[in-house]
């Protein structure tokens, strides 16, 4: 094989293999890999730096999500709450006004029922006076007599009774 | 048919001599400068384009290359010692990738296919790891050749063993990759000097094994430089931690 054979290259192989390479990793020690590696080495703190600051970012975002949803279920809440209070409170003004119409009705009802009272006694007055002189008249007539102030009294005040009687009955009916 | 290991052959081109040694400047010198120019002409094209946080393609390529490396590197000497080996061994990785290709290119020639130089580079990283041995951990280096757990009486036998295991390891690095280089190239010249005498009917057959070698080879000039380098990585990691 001529690797064994050419025993003559053989010290020109061995130096040029060594200063090649000494070259080789001199030059790109020096001018090569500073560079590269360093950009290399930016690129991982950039990256290292950047997950950092996603990992912070989300983990403020989840806080703000949870704030955010706590507040809203707050809001919820209050609003519920505002919701209830004003149903309860409408209630109570319907159930107010209820009662004053209520009562107010039936003020109107008594007053109303005074004033029928008050009318029916006058009226029941006059009627009365009316059916006096009405009997008185119309007896004096029947019996071609002239009564005197005792039956006059006696028998207006019968006349009176039946008469009421009969209104009563028939307002009854 | 020609010599297949014939094209192993090296002519002098240029006659020099330094204090007697004989420095003359062969094909195989000329394709360890091409590989040399090579490698730091693709990190300097990077660097002169301005190395950017957002890397271009063969930024990126470089980038993925160093960084398995850099693995590397520090899977088995560990990141403390790491940064201090990372030059030599990313220097010795290109510049072994770098032989091992522009072998490829026909017509040139193969300098990893040499014994003498795969064995300069083998003995220096031998010599290198004792030196990092001995100024690591002074005499205490020498109980690399005990391995843990051995008992006492076993010693005596463990020691040659480990010694001679050491020895072969410089050895067996410069013999796998010279191996590896000069065999793919044998057939691939066998393969296609056949191809070549051969009449079509018959010729394209070896010729398609060609083309399938070649691709074998590329596959293989990667492996090899891997190979060559994790080894590395293995024996320094090795002094350094010794056991």
């Amino acid at each position: 094989m001529p690797q064994f054979e050419q025993i003559e290259v053989f010290q020109s192989l061995i130096f040029w293999s060594v200063v090649s390479f000494a070259l080789l990793f001199f030059l790109l020690k020096k001018y090569a890999f500073p560079p590269i590696l360093q950009a290399l080495e930016d690129r991982e703190n950039k990256i290292r730096t950047e997950i950092g600051d996603a990992e912070k970012l989300k983990q403020e975002a989840q806080e703000l999500k949870a704030n955010l949803e706590a507040e809203l279920k707050s809001t919820h809440e209050k609003a519920k709450t505002i919701v209830q209070l004003a149903t309860s409170e409408a209630k109570k003004i319907q159930e107010k006004t209820l009662d004053e119409t209520r009562a107010k009705n039936k003020q109107m009802q008594n007053e109303m029922e005074r004033e029928i009272e008050i009318s029916r006694n006058k009226l029941m007055g006059e009627v009365r006076g009316f059916t006096a002189a009405l009997t008185i008249a119309s007896t004096e007539k029947f019996l071609k007599k002239t009564m005197d102030d005792a039956d006059r009294k006696r028998l207006t005040e019968e006349s009176i009774e039946e008469v009421i009687k009969e209104m009563q009955q028939r307002q009854m009916n | 048919m020609e010599n297949p290991l014939h094209h192993f052959e090296l002519h002098p081109l240029v006659h020099l001599s330094l204090m007697g040694f004989d420095i003359s400047i062969n094909e195989g010198v000329v394709a360890m400068w091409v590989a040399l120019a090579v490698v730091f002409g693709l990190f300097m094209l990077v660097v002169k384009n301005g190395v950017r946080l957002i890397p271009g393609k063969l930024q990126s390529v470089l980038e993925m290359a160093l960084e398995f490396v850099r693995d590397m590197v520090e899977e088995f000497i560990g990141k403390e010692e790491a940064p201090k080996y990372f030059p030599f061994i990313v220097t010795l990785f290109f510049f072994i990738l770098a032989c091992n290709l522009i072998g490829m290119i026909p017509g040139s020639y193969t300098i990893t296919s040499q014994l003498v130089v795969t064995g300069t580079f083998a003995g220096f990283i031998f010599v290198m790891t004792l030196f990092i041995g001995f100024s690591k951990h002074g005499l205490k280096f020498l109980s690399i050749l005990v391995p843990p757990g051995v008992p006492k009486v076993m010693i005596p036998v463990m020691i040659p063993i480990e010694f001679i295991s050491m020895l072969a390891r410089p050895i067996s690095l410069a013999v796998r990759l010279f191996a590896n280089m000069t065999a793919g190239h044998t057939i691939l010249f066998v393969l296609f000097s056949l191809s070549m005498s051969a009449s079509l009917m018959v010729g394209w057959m070896p010729f398609g094994f060609t083309v399938i070698i070649n691709g074998l080879e590329l596959a293989i000039a990667f492996i090899q430089a891997y190979i060559f380098t994790i080894l590395t990585c293995v024996y320094i990691g090795d002094v350094i931690h010794l056991h």
